[in-house]
């Protein structure tokens, strides 16, 4: 995939460990939280997502699951403190919604944040786009 | 040698390895068993879950055919009785191997149980009824253990069952609820969710295999590889409120009293039609008057020993499960312990050296261990150095699509010795020889790297963790 091609939508914040992050809506503290398009296209085909439960909570930068291609076996690591609301579920079947799509139905969890301020620690769009070489 | 009696009481891998030697020195001896030769070992244990293991594998393989490119347009479903029958057989070959190993040896071999009347004569009560007394001029003690089981709900031997009776089930349950994330657990836990039955694990402890030994990267790879094949694993747990109703047993999943976690977890109601109770194992050192022959049990049955395997009655010899989890509830220990003590029989006494003991669990992928995890070599004060290699990186991996696994090395950062392997991945348990054997003759990482590893193969995922570890080390001096 090209530079163009990939996709960094605008509204969404992220971590240098290519995930990110959105919010439900304006007044929500949950925000739904996957991987970029950037990384599933580095990892390709991917095999399984390992999640973890509703109920568990996380601190910023922990270790809360991983991704596993066909070549490789990546920790994910939670961009903000909080508890996990939701896992999608969809992706024990079908791992590979994460390639088709990273932001919309291959989202990975949804997370109640400790503190709403902690999303201001985290890169833009433009941020992002920059690490990785835009 | 010659005519000296030697009674052994069981005739488990500790037993009968402990009787053929004896009975190639010279030795007249007697092997009782009470129940089939082999032991837990053969009857109720490695070799039945291996063999039906080998079932649920090939069911496995049948389910991923098309993923091969081999088209099948039939059903393909597990048929439990040919399973069963399957397992049955491969344990009666092997049961006729030792009969006949026996026979050639002139080991007498007795259907029995035996008690000790005083420290020399043990009266063996065969299972006819009919008795006698032998005089032995040294006895060994192999008798082993058995299932334990809760004390407020006993085995039924249909709803809450023990590992011996999984392995003789005539039923696939439908949902099976496992108590205790140990190896018996884990390995059964893999089994049943091949067969179709919906499979929850309970474990007190803060991860799968809580054994010292296993690495804790062995324990989260397998916790993973359950979860894919949707089995629900609660750690940290415990299972309170058992009762059985009809065919159903229902509980509640409460925290552990053993690990209490910083946040108290919520109650879980849980109900299957199968409660597998895989807790741990009793000794089998009550009613055969081990008073009488002077020999001593610590407060919870096990026998002890010293170092040269010799009960506080000079000629009397303890060897196998029946020690206890302090030392090596293992076969192949049990059966390095018989020989040991026929050893120490013909020659000069020397300690049992347990320094370096395989383990091979047989979960799915399999796990190998040897040596230590990378927490007991920080525990022993080493400063180590650890490299794991994700076994999907090499070509054997991918060629046979089994790409779950890892290969670890614990190293001592300083000279390079290699102080623990542990391998998770196919065949995990076959290629971990060569790890034994290096471990065990203090080799460094550097034997490794300068030994050609046949390729493509599953023994390179060790080479290549010692490679990268030896580049690393390389790149940093």
């Amino acid at each position: 995939m090209s530079k163009k091609e990939l996709q960094v939508p605008e509204n969404n914040f992220y971590t240098e460990e290519h995930i990110w992050v959105q919010q439900l809506d304006e007044k929500s503290s949950i925000f739904l939280v996957g991987i970029t398009d950037y990384a599933q296209n580095q990892l390709n085909e991917i095999i399984f997502v390992g999640t973890p439960d509703v109920g568990d909570t996380f601190d910023a930068n922990e270790s809360f699951g991983d991704v596993e291609s066909l070549k490789a076996v990546n920790e994910l690591y939670m961009p903000v403190s909080g508890e996990i609301k939701a896992v999608n579920e969809e992706l024990e079947d079908t791992p590979n919604l994460v390639n088709q799509s990273p932001y919309g139905s291959g989202w990975i969890l949804q997370i109640e944040i400790d503190e709403l301020t902690s999303i201001q620690n985290l890169l833009s769009a433009s941020d992002y786009i920059e690490l990785t070489g835009g | 040698m010659e005519n000296e009696k030697l009674v052994i009481l069981g005739g488990g891998p500790g037993g009968y390895s402990a009787a053929f030697s004896a009975a190639r020195k010279g030795f007249d001896v007697t092997l009782v068993e009470q129940n089939k030769v082999g032991g837990t070992c053969l009857n109720a244990g490695c070799v039945p879950t291996k063999t039906i293991k080998a079932s649920t594998e090939a069911l496995q393989v049948a389910k991923r055919m098309r993923e091969f490119g081999v088209d099948f347009d039939g059903n393909i479903q597990p048929n439990i009785e040919a399973i069963i029958n399957r397992k049955s057989k491969v344990c009666s070959t092997l049961r006729g191997g030792l009969e006949k190993t026996c026979k050639q040896l002139g080991v007498t071999f007795v259907n029995g149980r035996g008690k000790f009347l005083d420290n020399r004569t043990v009266e063996i009560t065969r299972v006819d009824g009919t008795k006698h007394q032998i005089e032995a001029d040294k006895i060994i003690i192999a008798t082993g253990t058995r299932t334990l089981q809760l004390p407020d709900l006993p085995f039924d031997h249909a709803c809450v069952i023990s590992s011996d009776d999984a392995l003789e089930i005539t039923r696939i349950p439908e949902e099976m609820i496992i108590l205790g994330g140990g190896v018996i657990g884990c390995e059964l836990a893999g089994i049943f969710c091949e067969l179709g039955t919906k499979v929850t694990i309970v474990e007190g402890q803060n991860r799968l295999l809580p054994i010292p030994g296993i690495d804790e990267s062995i324990s989260a790879l397998l916790l993973k590889e359950l979860k894919k094949k949707k089995v629900k694993v609660y750690l940290n747990r415990t299972l309170e409120e058992l009762i059985v109703q009809g065919n159903q047993a229902s509980c509640t999943v409460k925290d552990s009293p053993f690990n209490p976690p910083a946040k108290q977890g919520k109650d879980i109601q849980l109900s299957a039609d199968t409660l597998l109770v895989t807790i741990g194992r009793a000794p089998n050192s009550e009613n055969m008057g081990l008073d009488k022959a002077g020999v001593t049990i610590d407060e919870r049955g096990w026998i002890k020993v010293n170092q040269y395997l010799e009960t506080v009655t000079s000629g009397i010899y303890a060897i196998g499960d029946v020690l206890g989890p302090h030392r090596y509830m293992l076969a192949h220990v049990a059966t390095m312990e018989g020989l040991h003590v026929i050893e120490e029989l013909t020659k000069n006494k020397q300690k049992m050296d347990y320094r370096v003991v395989p383990s091979a669990i047989f979960t799915s992928p399999e796990i190998g261990c040897v040596g230590l995890s990378e927490n007991e070599a920080k525990l022993a004060g080493f400063d180590t150095e650890t490299e794991t290699l994700p076994m999907r990186v090499l070509g054997k991996s991918q060629a046979m699509g089994e790409l779950s696994g890892l290969c670890k090395i614990v190293a001592d950062k300083e000279s390079g010795e290699v102080l623990g392997i542990h391998i998770a991945s196919a065949h995990a348990t076959d290629i971990l020889a060569e790890s034994t054997l290096v471990i065990k003759e203090k080799l460094s990482i550097d034997s490794l790297v300068n030994t050609i590893h046949a390729h493509p193969t599953l023994a390179e995922g060790i080479f290549e963790a010692a490679l990268a570890m030896k580049e690393r080390r390389n790149n940093n001096e």
